[in-house]
């Protein structure tokens, strides 16, 4: 959880995309050490006004991250190009789609139409966040189980839109279920398994939470 | 992909109304519209000045005087399942629940959605139309199935927000904080027809910023509903909407107010229906005559004459349903 | 003695077309999960989207923002100078001339050049460009100017033949000579007709719209290419790239291991993939190349548009006695297929028949095969047609299509292996309360009006070869499976691996399935057409067969018992005579010296003089709100023979998801061109194409088998399943909406602007 353990965790060479989004943004040549103090020597100013990078730190899954961005950039690219967290995909970038779902303090939002920075401050819980270890989350289990899926692409975002309906309603009805998973496309029309999938992974959850 | 832009967060209201003064600067909220304007180029941004760190923006509470705040940062979701709101204005908590997606709602705020610029898809998308500074109007001979029925002229729009006609029909007021100080704006005149201005579709300057609106008590015994009809399940606008809020003595209509969404450029009140309505009862005739009223005046385009029947439709479905639901009114049974 | 009875052992096994279907299997069809579950829930499954090679750029690509126009003037200075842009390609460039080949289910057409300077759809390529981010490359892209010449653009079908139009080729607006069919004598058919009905169809371009949009990543290595697209036909498009990069084709390389949803659309060499390795060679690094959800609605293909004139007789028997249909598609920009009419011959029983389709040319995005391509658009006329004949005879219309279903194919006059449509009407009927359905119409008071609705459907697939599968079994019981086939979500890798648990007796879980990659696997049919499990369920078994001969040959050496008297049983050996004494691979010293065994297969050649086709009928109800035009569907149920179901669960899921395309064709999916202004889409994104959500589906879906139990199909005993489940589901819902309302709805989609309209139009009427 600590900065400097993650910082090394970015230079760290076997997780090349994270050191590549790195440099990517600081310019070649500098080292991930040479960045990192450079860093923590800035002050952060918040009101700087400039669309060049600037200094984020963001917690995923538990984690914290330092990294450099423009301010335009959005959570979804952060979480994909930046951090290798490819899980989350993108479908339409505007709120459309559903497949960028993610948690942010619980509440299933789109990563495509959430700046990085405003992501600053919130626990953010992506697909590879509930996975414990090599286990599946109830909710990823569910799906498996019940088939509610076909190509899977659209599945990280609605698990996660799952996830948050779960998070709020520990025993949703048919309504309420189709409702919580309205915000989510799914072309291969996957939908009642889907539906099959949340009744049984609200299911799973009460057994673990009574376990 | 978005353009580039500046970003900044300050945390305090004054700082925010600073930060506003320079020119290309836009509010940010949830975001949710503003950024996807931005990545259609529909508006550019130089800065984008968040005001998700000014906490006193946030929450729902009321008031001494009866009065219910809720401050411009709520989302949605949060007005959608208060239980203040569902109690007490029912209509505002189902136009919350009706709008876009559980996503959506989750990070659209309320102040922005009343900010939120039309879904035109000309205006949204790669054509340079009126309100873009064009000069066409695509929508008078192009695809306008979605347009509008009332209050069009030299542009065609109708207003998104699905909680705009609630809060129209609720008398709320904005309150608008601007370089200049406070100000206070009931919704009924916060909303601007293209006649007058085409360029923005509400009466906010540049650096003004909705704080909370403010909701006056319902008188007792008021009811209230929100009815959407969309070309599909979720994550659709209104075809056309009715918000409804009525004092009713029996079945006889003590006091009332009709306010139509997806139909005009703004949330778009008939007083003509309300003056129908008014210390009649509710029977078959006044409800005929309830929904003449109400698509009086339309002038439809070539392809939203739908509409007309539409509001008729829904004029008369959510009368009847409050007749039905409702003794009838005692000095006639005497 | 012994030995002649090991060899005839072996040539019944490695003669796969003598392998029955199984009577008894334990594997296969049972509801098992799919074997890449973990990878789709996980998010760790890597489609070509998530990939990130070291050094990797990001390309972007402008397009023609106008139906049809020149391209009189390109400066791509300021992008080039734009930050981290690294390369360029245009018309300027000698690689611009390059021309795409169609696949080859389209047999000609004018050629398609990468750059082409006559622009001849909105969103046509006209330069592109690989920069260090994404971001780079769209602000890039901002900074490319062109001078257009904007040409008149032609957008209907109905207008492609008259004079005066534009012509999008020097070859004219025809796409290719009509095709007409016709039997017996149709003036007789109608003459002989107690009723007659005619009534013109239409339906809306649909887009494919998969959540992955189309993405191509590419790398060289030297003269030799990779590409990781997402793709139902790996080697389609590696012959494809081959050719127009004239390259040899064993120096193309595609992979398509996770496929985000196809339904057709990504079944050919794009020219984005074509781009994504042009820029790639320019900058000797890797090109990440990923359409825009906007672009892909332009330009990534799409269900043509139909206008079907349809003519027909019955007697009031409610036998058919003759049918004229008449269809006028548009392909689009460029050749591709627009039919509808010429399905409609094969569907009933009819002695008189013409049908003609004709196909032309448009100004907007060319289409692609989509989903039950024709016979979706062929259906939503015929179905209804068949229901306005039943109404107007006064009989029940389930009892009209049991009256006038074929015992042979109607056009060929072949039989079929097994035929189970009026099983499927039946049970279907039985199952849904269909005679009690009918009659419960809701009061005439209430706005919301009830009905109910079916239709039935046809799909004819071909299975055979060429196709190569291997199968490799390790002495410690694991085995790989090595095919060509991609999945993009019919759960091909699994029902394949539950055929060689089958066969060689092994879990599941030991089975590891490596495949879609041109590099590392044999020729195999792309999936498409629906064949995957035709295809390559026995092409599968006969490898697996194949294996479990040479097995049992080493046993039977090291036993000393004849190969005969051995089976293979959860991984071990069997004697047959001594069930108690079993023996692990591992035991047997020849298979470890071999290290593994791998087996060969490919699937046997077609039955001769037979055809196969699935057949399935759909009910639907719907409620409609007669005072806001709203329509809901309240329930679908489906009863289909697709053959054996090799796995209920993915069967049911490509079932349902045909029936969800169904619901977003018949009500609300529609592509709007800015009709008399600049002829360009309006709704080229998801919010205003509007395909079904979560709130569109009904929670009562239903999906009923019959197992005609077809032993001549092939050695799965298995039939096509892909593309039928959405055929017959848009016209079961308008005729539903017919029976609640009696109001026709000939367009497509049933929307309720369009409702409303239609309303109004009796209410004036009356
Ligand atoms: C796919 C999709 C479907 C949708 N469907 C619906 C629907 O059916 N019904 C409906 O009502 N809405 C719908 N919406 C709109 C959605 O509800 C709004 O985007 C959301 O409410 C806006 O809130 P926000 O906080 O994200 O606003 P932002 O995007 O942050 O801001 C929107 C605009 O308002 C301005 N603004 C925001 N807050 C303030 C403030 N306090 N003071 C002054 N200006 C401010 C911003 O500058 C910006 O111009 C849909 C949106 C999408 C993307
Ligand atoms: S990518 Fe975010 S909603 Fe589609
Ligand atoms: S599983 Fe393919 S889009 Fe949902």
């Amino acid at each position: 959880m600590n900065e400097d353990h993650d910082l090394k965790r970015t230079d760290d060479p076997c997780s090349r995309v994270s050191r590549r989004g790195f440099l990517e943004s600081v310019g070649v040549g500098m080292t991930g050490i040479a960045v990192a103090s450079n860093l923590s020597a800035q002050d952060a100013e918040e009101l700087t006004e400039d669309a060049e990078p600037k200094k984020l730190s963001l917690v995923i899954n538990g984690r914290k991250h330092m990294l450099i961005v423009e301010p335009r950039t959005n959570l979804l690219y952060v979480l994909r190009e930046k951090l290798g967290m490819t899980g989350t995909k993108p479908g339409c970038e505007r709120g459309e789609c559903g497949a960028c779902t993610v948690l942010i303090d619980d509440k299933s939002r789109y990563s495509c139409l959430t700046l990085a920075f405003e992501a600053d401050g919130h626990d953010v819980t992506t697909i590879e966040g509930l996975v414990h270890g090599e286990k599946l989350g109830v909710v990823q289990q569910a799906f498996l189980e019940k088939d509610a899926f076909q190509c899977g692409y659209c599945t990280p975002g609605q698990i996660m839109a799952a996830e948050g309906l779960l998070r709020s309603n520990h025993d949703p009805s048919d309504e309420e279920i189709r409702e919580g998973m309205s915000g989510n496309l799914c072309r291969c029309g996957a939908y009642q398994h889907i539906f099959k999938a949340v009744r049984r992974a609200a299911e799973l959850k009460k057994e673990e939470g009574s376990a | 992909m978005l353009p580039k832009f500046s970003h900044v967060r300050p945390s305090s209201l004054r700082q925010a109304v600073q930060q506003l003064a320079s020119s290309g600067s836009h509010v940010h909220a949830g975001g949710t519209d503003l950024l996807g304007c931005l990545r259609d180029g529909v508006f550019g941004a130089e800065k984008i000045v968040s005001i998700t760190g000014i906490g006193e923006l946030r929450g729902i509470n009321s008031r001494e005087d009866g009065a219910v705040r809720i401050g411009a940062l709520t989302t949605l979701s949060e007005v959608a399942t208060s239980p203040l709101i569902a109690q007490n204005y029912a209509l505002l908590a189902q136009a919350a629940a009706a709008a876009a997606s559980p996503q959506l709602r989750n990070q659209g705020t309320i102040g922005g959605n009343l900010c939120q610029r039309p879904r035109c898809w000309y205006f949204r998308g790669d054509f340079q139309c009126l309100r873009k500074g064009g000069d066409t109007c695509f929508a008078i001979n192009g695809e306008n199935e979605f347009h509008c029925v009332f209050g069009g002229s030299r542009c065609y729009i109708v207003h998104p927000s699905d909680t705009a006609p609630a809060l129209v029909a609720l008398d709320a007021r904005a309150h608008i904080r601007g370089p200049l100080g406070m100000r206070v704006v009931p919704l009924g005149s916060f909303f601007v027809l293209p006649a007058l201005d085409l360029a923005r579709e509400n009466v906010l300057r540049s650096g003004e910023i909705i704080t909370h609106i403010s909701l006056p008590p319902l008188a007792p015994g008021s009811i209230s509903s929100y009815r959407k009809v969309r070309a599909r399940g979720s994550w659709d606008f209104a075809l056309a909407g009715l918000a409804l809020a009525l004092k009713l003595t029996g079945r006889r209509v003590d006091w009332s107010r009709v306010v139509l969404s997806g139909v005009a450029p703004i949330p778009w009140r008939s007083s003509e229906t309300e003056k129908v309505l008014l210390g009649r009862d509710l029977n078959p005739r006044t409800l005929r005559e309830a929904a003449d009223a109400a698509t009086r005046g339309a002038e439809p385009l070539s392809q939203n004459g739908y509409k007309v029947e539409l509001v008729r439709g829904i004029v008369e479905e959510s009368l009847r349903a409050i007749m039905e639901s409702h003794p009838e009114t005692p000095s006639e049974r005497t | 003695m012994k030995q002649t009875e090991i060899s005839s052992e072996r040539n019944s096994s490695t003669d796969a077309q003598n392998l029955e279907p199984w009577t008894n299997p334990t594997v296969v069809g049972k509801p098992l999960p799919r074997v890449d579950g973990y990878e789709r829930v996980s998010g760790s499954a890597i489609y070509p989207a998530d990939l990130i090679l070291p050094d990797m750029l990001h390309a972007a690509i402008l397009r023609c923002p106008h139906p049809h126009a020149i391209v009189k003037n390109l400066n791509t200075e300021a992008a080039r100078k734009s930050p981290g842009v690294r390369a360029i390609v245009s018309s300027a460039d000698p690689e611009g001339k390059l021309v795409i080949p169609y696949p080859w289910w389209v047999p000609e057409g004018p050629p398609v050049l990468l750059f082409d300077q006559h622009c001849r759809y909105q969103g046509e390529e006209v330069a592109a460009l690989a920069a260090d981010t994404p971001y780079q490359a769209y602000d890039a892209l901002r900074l490319m100017k062109v001078e257009y010449e904007e040409l008149s653009h032609l957008l209907h079908a109905q207008d492609a033949l008259k004079p005066g139009q534009p012509l999008l080729h020097n070859t004219g607006n025809l796409v290719r000579r009509p095709d007409t069919y016709q039997r017996g004598d149709l003036a007789k058919g109608f003459g002989e007709a107690d009723v007659l009905v005619e009534e013109t169809y239409e339906t809306s371009c649909e887009i494919h719209a998969t959540v992955e949009t189309h993405v191509a990543v590419a790398r060289w290595e030297g003269e030799q290419l990779t590409v990781w697209v997402p793709t139902q036909a790996i080697y389609e498009e590696q012959k494809s790239l081959a050719a127009t990069l004239r390259l040899p084709v064993s120096s193309v390389r595609v992979i398509s291991q996770y496929v985000g949803g196809s339904f057709g659309c990504k079944a050919e060499l794009s020219k984005h993939t074509l781009i994504a390795a042009l820029l790639a060679r320019k900058t000797r690094r890797p090109v990440k190349l990923a359409l825009s959800r906007e672009e892909s609605f332009l330009c990534a293909g799409n269900r043509p548009p139909n206008v079907m004139c349809l003519k027909a007789g019955a007697k009031k028997d409610g036998s058919l006695t003759a049918l004229e249909f008449t269809n006028l598609g548009a392909v689009g920009a460029y050749a591709d297929w627009a039919d509808a009419a010429g399905w409609a011959a094969g569907s009933y029983a009819c002695p008189n028949i013409r049908t003609q389709d004709t196909e032309v040319y448009i100004n907007a995005g060319k289409a692609r095969a989509f989903r039950g391509p024709g016979a979706a658009q062929s259906a939503w006329a015929l179905e209804q047609m068949i229901d306005m004949l039943a109404d107007k005879i006064g009989m029940d219309p389930v009892e009209f299509r049991l009256k006038n279903v074929p015992a042979t194919h109607p056009r060929t006059g072949e039989p079929y292996t097994s035929i189970e449509l009026r099983e499927c009407l039946l049970k279907g009927a039985e199952a849904f309360g269909w005679t009690k359905a009918r009659v419960a119409r809701a009061s005439s008071s209430d706005p919301v009006k009830r009905g109910v609705g079916v239709a039935s459907c046809r799909w004819i697939t071909e299975g055979g070869p060429p196709t190569t599968v291997i199968v490799t079994l390790f002495p410690d019981g694991s085995a790989t499976l090595n095919m060509a086939a991609a999945d993009q979500g019919t759960g091909t890798k699994t029902i394949m691996a539950m055929v060689v648990a089958e066969e060689l007796g092994i879990p599941l879980q030991k089975i590891h399935v490596e495949h879609a990659d041109t590099g590392t696997t044999q020729y195999g049919k792309s999936g498409g057409g629906s064949h995957s499990v035709m295809v390559y369920a026995p092409a599968v078994r006969a490898a697996a067969a194949d294996v479990k001969r040479q097995l049992l040959e080493i046993a039977a050496g090291e036993l000393k018992r004849p190969a005969i008297e051995l089976s293979l049983k959860d991984g071990k050996i069997v004697p047959v005579r001594e069930p108690g004494q079993p023996k692990n691979l591992s035991e047997l010293k020849d298979l470890t010296r071999r290290e593994q065994i791998a087996g060969i297969g490919h699937p046997p050649p077609e039955p001769k003089g037979r055809l196969i086709a699935s057949f399935g009928a759909q009910f639907a109800e719907v409620e409609v709100n007669v005072h806001t035009g709203e329509i809901r569907v309240i329930r679908l149920l489906a009863c289909h023979d697709s053959g054996r179901v090799m796995n209920p669960l993915t069967h049911e899921s490509q079932i349902f998801g045909g029936m969800v395309m169904g619901i977003g064709f018949a009500l609300t999916e529609q592509r709007v061109l800015d009709d008399h202004q600049t002829g360009r889409m309006v709704n080229a994104n998801w919010h205003d194409y509007k395909i079904p959500t979560a709130k569109d589906v009904p929670f009562d879906q239903l999906c009923l088998t019959i197992d005609p139990k077809d032993a001549e199909c092939n050695s799965a005993g298995a039939k096509g399943v892909g593309e039928i489940g959405t055929v017959p589901t848009a016209p079961a819902i308008a005729n539903a909406v017919y029976h609640a309302t009696g109001i026709r709805v000939t367009q497509a989609p049933i929307s309720p602007m369009q409702m409303l309209a239609l309303l109004a139009a009796r209410r004036e009427a009356r």
